[in-house]
Formats: C-alpha cells, structure tokens, sequence
C-alpha cells in the first residue's frame, strides 16, 4: 500500500470499528523493515482492512463468544494449536480476530495456512498481509525465536475436509508442533472453535473431481453444487471460541526425544489433541443451539 | 615486525560494473598489493585514473584455454604473485540465450576453476553467484539458507540454468586443499549499469505484473556488494554465503518507489506480451527467468556470511 492507501485504511477503521479497537489495531506489534512490511509480508493497514472485513463477520455473522483468553500470553514463544473445520475453514480468521478484540492486550496471531493458499492469486496476498505464514517449519523456527505466537491446526486438511458425520471428532495430529514446542520451550495453548463443522455439512467428496483440480477435497454439501458458487457460502452459525490451560511440553522432556523416543511425541500430540476434543466435547454439550442462543456456561460477549 | 603479506587479485569480467567498482574498492585499501584487471575488449578508457603500478590490464577470453594458459605463465602475472581469483566474467543479459554466453557462463567458469587448482598459486578463488539459483515455490519458507533447493528445474530458463551450473562447479571443487574456493549468492543488485533482472525491471515506466501476487524481495546496494566482495578476499572462509542487502518491500511498493506504473495481468498473458515489448525494445527485463519469483517470496537469510564473513550491510538503496 501507498501512503494514501494506508490512510485510507485508517480512515475506513475509525468510520466502521469502535475506538477503542481502533486503539488495539494501532498497538499491533510490527518489526517493520523500513517499508511498512515485515519480513513474512505482514502489514498493519492491510490487517486494518482484514479486520475490517471480518468484522462483519466476527460479530454480525458468526457472532463469536469465546473465554480464557487469559490464558494466551500476551508474548510468545506460544503455539495455539486447535481444530480445523468448516469445508471453507473461516475458524482461522475468527480465532484472528478474537485475540486482537478481545485479550487485555491485543495479539497478533501467526496462523500456519494451508500450502496451496500460496498457489491462489490474491488469496495468499491477503494471508501474508494479514500475518498469517505458509507452514515451512524454517518459518515456524524464525517466528518463535522472534517470540511470536503461532496458530496451527495440526489435523490440516484431514479436519476441513471430513464428512458431516465424524463433525467434532479430531483426526489425528501431526506431531511438527510438538517438535517445536520442545525445540523452543514454547507452551501449546489448546484451542477449542464449535460452529464451524455446521457451517457447511460436507455430505459427500467428489474424489475424482477433487483430483482433477488438485484440490484436497470437491465437497458436496445441502447448498453446494445446487446453488452454484453461492452454495459455497457459509451458513451463519455460531461460533464458540476456548483457550485451553497451556501445555508445557518441554518442562518434562527435552528436545533430544524428537529422535530418540518419536512415540513419545506421537503421545504428546495426542494429548493436545485430547485436550482441544475434552473443550470441543464440552462445549458442543453446554450450546443451546447451532444457530443461536449460546453456552449454558457464561462466556465473554 | 615482519610485514604483513599484501593480496594480490585477478578480476575476471573487471570492465563490468561490479568489475570496475571493485578494482577501483580494493585499489584503495592498503592489504591490497596488485589487481590484475582481465576482460575480452581493449583496455577501457575508465581504467585511466587508477595506478598503472598497482593496476595491470589484459585482454583475455577466459574461454579459450590457450589464453588462459598463457595468461596464468606470463611474466606479468607471475610478477604480480596473484594469489585471489574473483570471477565476476559472466554474462547477465538474458536476452542474450546464444551458446556463447552458455559457454561463457559454465565453461569458462570450468576453465578458470581448473586453471587456478592446476596453478597452486592461488590461495583463494571467490564467484559472484546470485538468488536466482534457488527454487521457488508457493510454499518454500520466507528466508532461504544456503542449503535451501537449487533450481535443477529441466524447464528452467537456459539462464538460470548457467547460473546453477557455475555455482555447482564451484561447489564441486570445494574440496581441494590447494585453494580455498567462496561462492557468494547475492540478492538483486540495484544500481546504474549493473545488469540483473530487476535492475532492468525497475527502469521501466510501466510495468506488467502478475494479477493477485506481490511477493517481497530484497535489494542490494552496491557498497554493500563490494564489502561482501572483499571480505571474501581477505577473510580466512570458504563454502557458499547469501548475501542480502537492508532493503526488503513487496514488487509493487519498490516499483512505485522507481516511479513506475504497474499494470497487473493475468500470469499466462505476462510472457507473450514481454516477448512483444522485448522485440520492440521496450524492456531489457526478460519474463520467463523471473515467472516464480514474481509470485513467490524467498529472501535470502545472510546470518552466515554475518558470522564467519563479519558482513553486515549498511547502504540503502534510493530511488531517484
């Protein structure tokens, strides 16, 4: 963005958002290199606009509660790890935009996005912009030593692209982020998003067709392919958002059992992955419904 | 105090810009003893300001081995006790895909590298590579180490080709006692004369860009090409270092900066219409090397060359 760009941005923000999230997209760290970008792409006005956008979303849309963000440190090195759903996954951008709006200090989350985003024109723009990083384990490294926090969804697309009826049951987790927690003494904060698989129940994978475009998945769901493009549109559900206690990994083991001991690190990312199934179970008990209402336990509005 | 022993360096390629600048750096610092300048045209007249004592001038074609035989056992090289070889010969226009700058890339490289092991007088031997060795993809990481993939793509641009050639012969000889070979891989060099893809990208007043990509790249000042050139001469260091400038910003913004106007276009229509401008002599920028990392952002991590070469780039780059 150009000068004028950039104050254009800041002008759109403070017409759409409340002041004092104007305030909190203001504080957003940034190791600027001279241009206004970091090193990974990020940019704060670019992420004024995304919040912006999502706003709508985040509020009007989804209109997303959530709880322990006290839990999430204000600075890394941390790792969110959660789960992954929604055909199109927007949990990501909401998980995004719940740490700015909501923690007593705003956070800039370095979500992992999936490879092919970088393959997309102007999706992967909007990403990197946004701060979100392409999962190179070179980027996860560089970003905890800069003691940044990283959100990864560990199912990847196992968890998008699963059919309606396995909704909120964790695939397995890959283990690079237990790798990385103990390598950087970074806490695994467990993160629990329900709404999402009802978003778009995938009935149905189209494989063939999947393969023909070098997609993950060709998802058939109640509105898609019959409504065209449209279909692909998101059904306004409700979101609910939980950070978990962090786990702190590297307080028992050291890094040496990446390659002495891999089923101990296996085991460990299980029992993140039990940890962010025992809120997920939680909550999709506790909801009073899938489109409105909310938990039978008190979350932060 | 017994004195200290002056370097003595032969510069291949002397009458390109980076050539001319460096004889000019490493005439000026006082380790260095003689430069022995060589080049395939008649002595520049921009040679004449520098010290006929300290300076020599041959017009060699590296290419031809006879020559360069005669060159490494003629008097005046042997008078000059050459002790560092810097092979900056190497053609940079890709517009030019005769066999002759193939040849001139790659064998002549060969030649030198051969020449200056069989030789066993020279102690070190350092190569101006660059970033366009490396593969890029969607999802490499932002930063790239020395061990990140070459670009063995067999559709690679013939180009790029040279270039991860040379850099692979000189890592080849990496092994041999007598000479301590340095490969240096240079981000994208900025400035007036210097040849390089985005240097000619840059001149132009429009711009043609892909639709929906804005990768980040980095920008190398000259001073800082010339320091990182001669800490490779002097310092006691061998293998391959990144070597990466203080500028970093998206294709777009550094365009805008250069007072250019990009125009984005759909990525299938980006090669035809450079053919087009090309063939008009609208551009000196040639596409086809440049289709991957005008999508996809690798900069180049320098933390080697920051500590066991003692690099570290101070220069900006300004735009006019």
């Amino acid at each position: 963005m150009n000068a004028k760009q950039r104050q254009w941005a800041w002008r759109l923000a403070e017409k759409m958002l409340a002041p004092n999230i104007v305030e909190r997209l203001r504080s957003l760290p940034i190791r600027d290199l001279g241009f206004g970008y970091d090193a990974y792409g990020y940019e704060k006005e670019s992420a004024v606009l995304g919040y912006c956008f999502g706003h709508t979303l985040y509020r009007y849309y989804f209109r997303c509660e959530s709880r322990g963000h006290e839990r999430v440190p204000s600075k890394g090195p941390a790792i969110l790890a959660g789960n992954h759903s929604g055909v199109i996954p927007m949990d990501a951008a909401m998980v995004w935009m719940d740490l700015i709006t909501r923690p007593s200090k705003p956070i800039l989350l370095r979500a992992v996005v999936d490879n092919f985003s970088g393959f997309l024109p102007w999706l992967g723009t909007v990403f990197w912009r946004c701060g979100q990083i392409v999962g190179a384990r070179r980027n996860f490294e560089d970003l905890l030593t800069d003691k940044e926090i990283i959100g990864v969804f560990p199912e990847g697309t196992k968890g998008v692209g699963k059919p309606f009826r396995l909704r909120y049951q964790l695939q397995n987790f890959n283990v690079g982020f237990v790798e990385l927690a103990l390598r950087y003494r970074a806490p695994i904060i467990p993160l629990a998003i329900v709404g999402p698989e009802e978003q778009a129940p995938m009935l149905y994978n189209i494989k063939p067709i999947a393969r023909m475009f070098n997609f993950p998945y060709f998802p058939v769901t109640p509105l898609f392919p019959a409504l065209g493009p449209l279909g692909m549109v998101p059904m306004p559900v409700k979101y609910f958002i939980e950070y978990g206690e962090p786990i702190h990994v590297y307080e028992d083991y050291g890094p040496e059992i990446i390659e002495e001991r891999p089923g101990k690190v296996q085991q460990l990312a299980d029992q993140v992955r039990l940890a962010v199934q025992d809120r997920v179970d939680r909550m999709v008990e506790e909801r009073t419904g899938v489109f409105t209402g909310g938990l039978s336990v008190e979350m932060g509005g | 105090m017994p004195r200290r022993k002056l370097r003595n360096v032969l510069i291949t390629g002397v009458t390109g810009t980076v050539g001319r600048h460096l004889a000019g750096h490493l005439l000026n610092l006082k380790q260095i003893g003689k430069v022995f300048g060589v080049a395939h045209i008649d002595r520049p007249y921009y040679f004449k300001e520098f010290d006929k004592k300290r300076f020599l001038y041959r017009k060699r074609d590296i290419l031809k081995y006879r020559e360069l035989n005669n060159l490494f056992r003629s008097d005046a090289f042997k008078a000059a006790e050459i002790d560092t070889v810097v092979h900056l010969a190497f053609l940079s226009s890709p517009n030019d895909q005769s066999s002759g700058v193939h040849r001139l890339n790659v064998e002549g490289t060969k030649y030198l590298l051969d020449r200056c092991i069989e030789s066993r007088q020279i102690k070190k031997f350092v190569f101006k590579s660059s970033d366009a060795v490396y593969k890029l993809r969607p999802h490499n990481p932002v930063h790239l180490d020395e061990q990140a993939d070459l670009n063995f793509d067999p559709d690679a641009d013939q180009w790029i080709k040279d270039r991860v050639d040379a850099d692979m012969l000189c890592r080849s000889r990496m092994d041999n006692k007598s000479m301590k070979i340095v490969v240096l891989r240079f981000s994208n060099i900025i400035g007036r004369g210097v040849g390089g893809q985005f240097n000619a990208y840059f001149d132009d007043k429009m711009l043609f860009a892909p639709m929906g990509f804005n990768p980040l790249l980095n920008l190398i000042h000259m001073r800082d090409v010339l320091q990182a050139l001669a800490l490779a001469v002097f310092k006691n260091a061998k293998g391959v270092y990144n070597i990466a400038g203080l500028d970093t910003a998206p294709v777009r913004t550094i365009a805008e900066l250069a007072g250019a106007r990009v125009v984005p276009l759909p990525e299938p229509l980006l090669g035809p219409v450079n053919r087009l401008e090309r063939a008009f002599g609208l551009t000196r920028y040639y596409y086809q090397v440049d289709a991957d990392r005008q999508k996809y952002t690798g900069l180049l991590d320098d933390s080697r060359a920051r500590k066991q070469l003692g690099y570290k780039p101070t220069a900006r780059v300004q735009f006019d």
